[in-house]
């Protein structure tokens, strides 16, 4: 998928381009109002990752000419403003998703990967990873030709895991996803011990290898190396 | 006590007193004029009798009138000459009864002999005049009041109404809706400055509102993007992998931190949100709604924790932010989560006039200070600011909230007025 990136500080959007590029993925980057308001009338992308205030615009702005032109580019807002009426205007003009800082890469990645599934709606509803099938829309996941039966949660956790394929995911980001960080949490995680260790069981008898292993009992890491 | 009724209360009192008092010296004076007048009669009735005995030398018959009587006698002894006016009663012939009047015993010389005279003039007529005058006195005095109260009753009413107006606006003013005040048209000076001061008082808070708004939004931006480098930074360093388990440790606990961090300020915005009534979401929810899907969420930390989770809900709807509920529930139950004994109770209840949360604990002691920010007991891993921003939520909605125990148990009680 092709990303935009228009975040002012560079250290962040360092790590995020970083987090993205790999596996296709082409990720540019701009740092202001200008070059950001250039690229986009130049260029398609997947989704636009669009941080709100930047040093020489507003950014829901940018977002207003995005539609205006009626381009069909996803958009992720990610900004540091947590209220109510940011996000409410925000998604009013249009934006896909809208994401509060700090937030947790795998999060990002999720919430884009999603984002960019439903603009590739046809027909591309269909998560694959090696011989496991994830239908998104019909919330069915298959390993070869055997359907395993995931909870909501499993299910979930899952297809957080495919987004974020080959990365280091914490416990932290994983219950943060599943249950909102509106949830104050204790600083104990183990209870998602529970739901990895289901989802685990659960695709090694349907037949897949196992992808799934625990690092440094930070988080877990789905991959087939 | 209003304005007007006090007013009118001193303005009649007064006006009472001083018609009374006014009434009396009238009263007095139309006397005293009166007397003048009948003393000056008999005078002139005397000086008649003098000429009348100088001229002819003899008394004049002793007539009586209609309202005046002469009557001549001798003294007893020799007296000086004497001039005397007094009040006195005295017998009509006419009426055959007894009727005030006005009597003046004087003497004549007689062939120097001295007489003494008696005039007496009727009173009854200027009684009768002084009656009549204190009688519309008292009309006037009493048609005087009732329009004072009738003035007071409507003219003041309305001469009041702006001012009431201008209250009911300062009333429904709120400043998160960013609207001005109405002038309310009027002629009174007063009013009109009134209306300007009010005008004045909630543009300096509409601006004092903007630029709060705009300080919490710099704050929380300024604050949040460093957390925000250091947490991709961190995500981006575990991806290199290569590290070992004792690194991997100090990681977790930096995530750790981070997260404590973020999850501080957001709540210390939040409280500063709270408390400025910057929230305004306001929409009518149902609490069991709200309970039952709080309930599922916390399901596997019930689960984890093997904790026995009751419920006793009847619907309960209440207009309040979606999301100050959402983040009122998630403290009660993070609450009784975190100070719960493994294996143990919780209840939740929910009747029309009260939301109980209850569970078994780990200390029984009561902690005065527990709505506090930062206040918390030492084995509490939470931040000590649940309690503080759910009471200030339940502030915000006139809600009060309460904490008690009793067997082991705590209560947290929320009375929904």
């Amino acid at each position: 998928m092709k990303i935009l990136v228009i975040e002012d500080e560079p250290a962040l959007y360092e790590s995020i381009l970083d987090y993205f590029t790999g596996e296709g993925n082409i990720c540019e980057h701009a740092v202001n109002f200008a070059s950001a308001s250039e690229k986009i009338s130049l260029y398609n992308y997947d989704c636009i990752l669009l941080d709100l205030g930047l040093p020489d615009g507003e950014g829901l702005e940018l977002l207003t000419n995005l539609k205006n032109s009626k381009k069909k580019d996803g958009v992720l807002i990610i900004s540091a403003r947590h209220s109510l009426d940011d996000r409410l205007a925000g998604l009013d003009l249009g934006a896909d998703d809208y994401l509060v800082k700090p937030f947790h890469l795998s999060e990002l990645k999720a919430r884009v990967s999603a984002i960019v599934r439903r603009k590739n709606f046809d027909g591309n509803n269909i998560i694959t990873f090696n011989d496991i099938n994830v239908d998104v829309v019909a919330m069915k996941t298959t390993v070869g030709k055997t359907e395993v039966g995931l909870t909501k949660k499993e299910f979930d956790l899952l297809v957080y895991f495919l987004s974020n394929r080959n990365k280091v995911v914490t416990k932290n980001a994983m219950a943060e996803h599943l249950w909102g960080d509106e949830m104050d949490l204790s600083d104990d995680f183990d209870f998602i011990y529970t739901h990895v260790k289901n989802l685990k069981k659960k695709l090694s008898e349907g037949g897949a290898k196992d992808y799934l292993r625990s690092v440094y009992g930070i988080g877990y890491k789905f991959s087939d190396q | 006590m209003k304005l007007s009724t006090r007013y009118n209360r001193v303005n009649i009192l007064t006006s009472i007193v001083v018609l009374i008092i006014t009434g009396i010296i009238y009263y007095l004076f139309i006397h005293l004029i009166l007397t003048n007048k009948l003393d000056k009669d008999l005078a002139v009735e005397e000086n008649e009798i003098r000429q009348y005995t100088r001229t002819y030398k003899k008394l004049p018959l002793p007539a009586t009138y209609l309202d005046q009587q002469v009557s001549y006698r001798r003294p007893k002894s020799n007296t000086d000459d004497i001039r005397e006016f007094s009040y006195t009663t005295y017998l009509n012939p006419k009426e055959n009864e007894q009727e005030p009047g006005r009597r003046l015993v004087t003497t004549v010389n007689l062939n120097d002999k001295t007489i003494i005279v008696t005039i007496t003039k009727s009173r009854v007529e200027s009684e009768d005049l002084v009656r009549i005058i204190l009688l519309i006195t008292l009309a006037v005095m009493i048609f005087l009041l009732i329009t004072l109260l009738l003035i007071n009753r409507f003219v003041l009413n309305r001469l009041w109404k702006p001012f009431y107006a201008i209250l009911h606006h300062m009333k429904a003013f709120e400043v998160t809706k960013m609207e001005h005040i109405i002038e309310e048209p009027t002629r009174i000076d007063e009013f009109n400055e009134l209306n300007k001061s009010v005008n004045a008082m909630a543009e300096k808070v509409r601006q004092d509102y903007k630029e709060l708004k705009s300080f919490t939004d710099n704050a929380s931006h300024e604050m949040m993007t460093p957390l925000a480098v250091i947490n991709s930074k961190l995500d981006s360093l575990l991806q290199t992998e290569s590290f070992t388990e004792q690194q991997g440790a100090l990681l977790e606990d930096i995530y750790q931190a981070t997260g404590r961090l973020s999850r501080l300020h957001q709540s210390l915005l939040l409280l500063a949100k709270i408390e400025n009534n910057l929230i305004s979401d306001t929409q009518e929810i149902d609490f069991k709604d709200m309970i039952e899907l709080k309930t599922r969420q916390f399901q596997e930390l019930f689960e984890r924790d093997k904790l026995n989770v009751s419920l006793h809900l009847s619907s309960r709807k209440v207009n309040m932010s979606r999301y100050l509920a959402d983040i009122l529930l998630n403290n009660l139950f993070s609450n009784a989560v975190r100070h719960n004994i493994a294996g143990g109770k919780i209840t939740v209840s929910l009747s029309a006039d009260r939301l109980t949360v209850s569970n078994t604990g780990k200390t029984s002691h009561l902690q005065n200070r527990m709505f506090d920010r930062f206040s918390k007991s030492t084995e509490s891993e939470g931040m000590g600011l649940g309690l503080a921003i759910s009471k200030q939520i339940c502030n915000l909605y006139g809600f009060d909230i309460e904490y008690s125990n009793s067997d082991g148990m705590h209560f947290f009680e929320i009375i929904l007025n």
